[in-house]
């Protein structure tokens, strides 16, 4: 299935690097993007002038044509992206649909380099969008016979993700069946298939194509392999007019349809997120009121109230606390000297006993004992 | 608030004020073991009468109270779809982060989205107050939570649809 960005990040970052290269550098990556895309990029010191890209997709249509290969059409919309830039190597590399051989010394050099480059990795995107486009425009909105043509038409782009285009009086409807694998996917889903349908209801959006969701396929897709019509969030359609396919409307119209799996997963995803944020905003908020809830917290409150005062303590200068514990000591060893408690061998000493007062030691600047001169 | 709400939350808040009055008490099966008696219902002497406060068929409590352990069940409204995956989606991420709870069960009760399972022990620890009155901002967080997720959810859904009919046009 196509994606919300039309150039492949990788594929551009890649070029890019070869690009701007002082010296040329040897580049052999194979890589997958979406499941169903495979890349390969060649680019070898032997052979500097050329870089080999190739591209295989899974790109299956059946119904009255069965198209599996790319068409004329678009190779040579591939080829006008750069002139003298692209070439289509013929036959493409094994294993790939395609395979391009890139001159980069024709690339002209500034901002133009860069468009080229990032339109060159847009190549599934045109591959995707020009399928589809034919096919739109080979379904002619005038005829109305039910011929053979009605018969609705398999596009598959991605493995998991086929979708379905018929033809009836005056407009085109694309089918999608719509698959998710987890529960709560196909809830929030469906909740966004009722808000698309509710909103492509409005006048506002009269010139959108009509949209319509229903848990049952339509009648046209009876006779369709029964995995398809196997769904679990129903089928989402679009009708498709001669409006929606005029000039530039082509190229919206198409890019929107192979996009729409891609938007609906992405908004789920988001969605999905977005809960899962604000579930963990909530716990710590009641985890937080709990908390409260402890008597420690009580009596850690009760604590932090003192602490001004052991602050108040604390904050006495180093030098007026020596001092204070020096008089504190001093007074604590007059005081057992005059203690009444009899100790042996000391009983001479009892006798001046009466004589000897308590001296006061202090560190108050007050208590000192000099008076301040004129 | 809503003035059924209301006063479903009221009679709860007086029901688990009365049954709040939990005691230590040793477990009479197995010696120097302390159980939660609500829990293990061993000695039926040892329980009272549960109480089920329902506000509607979808929304109830059910309080089981035993001599040293209390445990409160919630059942929460989901009217729709998507208000039962949110709510399983939003309890079950609260059940397994139990433990920075204290109180909550990690498996509610059958028939119920979340259980509190208080002991004696956090009676000691907790204020009985503050704790009933977690139980009561709980119930109304989780129902305004979801109330609020339900209507993003849908709000977002709509900006997306908009956005991407608009593209078309």
């Amino acid at each position: 299935m196509a994606y919300l960005e039309r150039a492949s990040p990788t594929l551009k970052e890649t070029l890019l690097k070869i690009y701007r290269a002082e010296k040329p550098i040897e580049v052999d990556q194979h890589f997958h993007e979406f499941g169903s895309i495979e890349y390969h990029i060649k680019y070898s010191v032997s052979d500097p002038n050329i870089v080999h890209v190739s591209t295989s997709t899974l790109l299956e249509t059946q119904g009255a044509v069965t198209l599996k290969e790319i068409s004329s059409h678009t190779y040579e919309v591939i080829k006008n992206i750069g002139v003298g830039v692209i070439d289509i190597v013929d036959p493409p590399r094994l294993g790939f649909q395609l395979t391009l051989g890139l001159n980069l010394d024709n690339i002209p050099r500034g901002k133009e380099a860069i468009k080229i480059i990032t339109r060159i990795s847009e190549l599934q995107a045109i591959i995707l969008s020009s399928q589809l486009k034919e096919m739109l425009r080979s379904l002619n909105f005038q005829d109305d016979s039910r011929s053979i043509n009605n018969m609705p038409i398999r596009i598959v782009y991605h493995p998991s993700e086929p979708f379905y285009v018929f033809k009836q009086p005056e407009k085109i409807t694309a089918v999608f069946p719509m698959n998710f694998k987890d529960n709560s996917d196909v809830v929030i889903a469906t909740s966004f298939f009722q808000e698309l349908v509710e909103v492509g209801s409005q006048k506002d959006m009269g010139k959108a194509p009509q949209c319509s969701w229903s848990p049952i396929p339509p009648l046209q897709l009876r006779g369709e392999p029964v995995q398809d019509l196997t769904t679990n969030s129903g089928f989402v359609s679009f009708d498709i007019t001669s409006r929606h396919i005029e000039g530039k409307r082509l190229d919206k119209t198409v890019w929107n349809l192979l996009n729409f799996y891609a938007c609906a997963k992405y908004h789920i995803k988001c969605s999905r997120g977005y809960i899962q944020r604000r579930m963990r905003k909530r716990m710590e908020t009641l985890v937080k009121l709990l908390n409260n809830t402890s008597l420690e917290e009580e009596a850690a409150q009760n604590e932090n109230g003192r602490c001004k005062y052991v602050k108040e303590f604390v904050k006495v200068p180093k030098r007026k606390l020596m001092m204070k514990q020096r008089c504190k000591e001093m007074t604590r060893r007059v005081k057992i000297s005059k203690f009444r408690i009899k100790i042996n061998g000391c009983a001479r000493f009892r006798f001046n006993q009466r004589w000897i007062s308590l001296p006061k030691f202090s560190s108050k600047p007050s208590d000192k004992s000099y008076t301040k001169l004129d | 608030m809503a003035n059924s709400l209301r006063l479903y939350l009221a009679c709860i808040k007086n029901t688990l004020e009365a049954a709040m009055c939990l005691q230590n008490f040793p477990c009479q099966e197995v010696e120097r073991h302390n159980k939660p008696e609500v829990e293990l219902k061993t000695s039926p002497e040892l329980l009272l009468n549960p109480v089920l406060i329902c506000r509607n068929e979808a929304e109830k409590c059910l309080i089981e109270t035993s001599i040293n352990s209390l445990r409160i069940s919630l059942k929460v409204k989901q009217a729709d779809e998507l208000e039962n995956i949110l709510t399983k989606k939003f309890l079950r991420f609260l059940s397994m982060r139990a433990e920075a709870f204290q109180v909550l069960r990690r498996k509610p009760v059958q028939g119920y989205d979340i259980s509190f399972l208080i002991t004696n022990y956090h009676c000691e620890e907790m204020q009985k107050q503050k704790l009933i009155d977690f139980i009561i901002q709980f119930m109304e967080d989780i129902e305004k939570e979801i109330r609020d997720l339900k209507e993003s959810v849908n709000t977002r859904g709509r900006l997306v649809a908009t956005e991407f009919l608009k593209q078309f046009m």
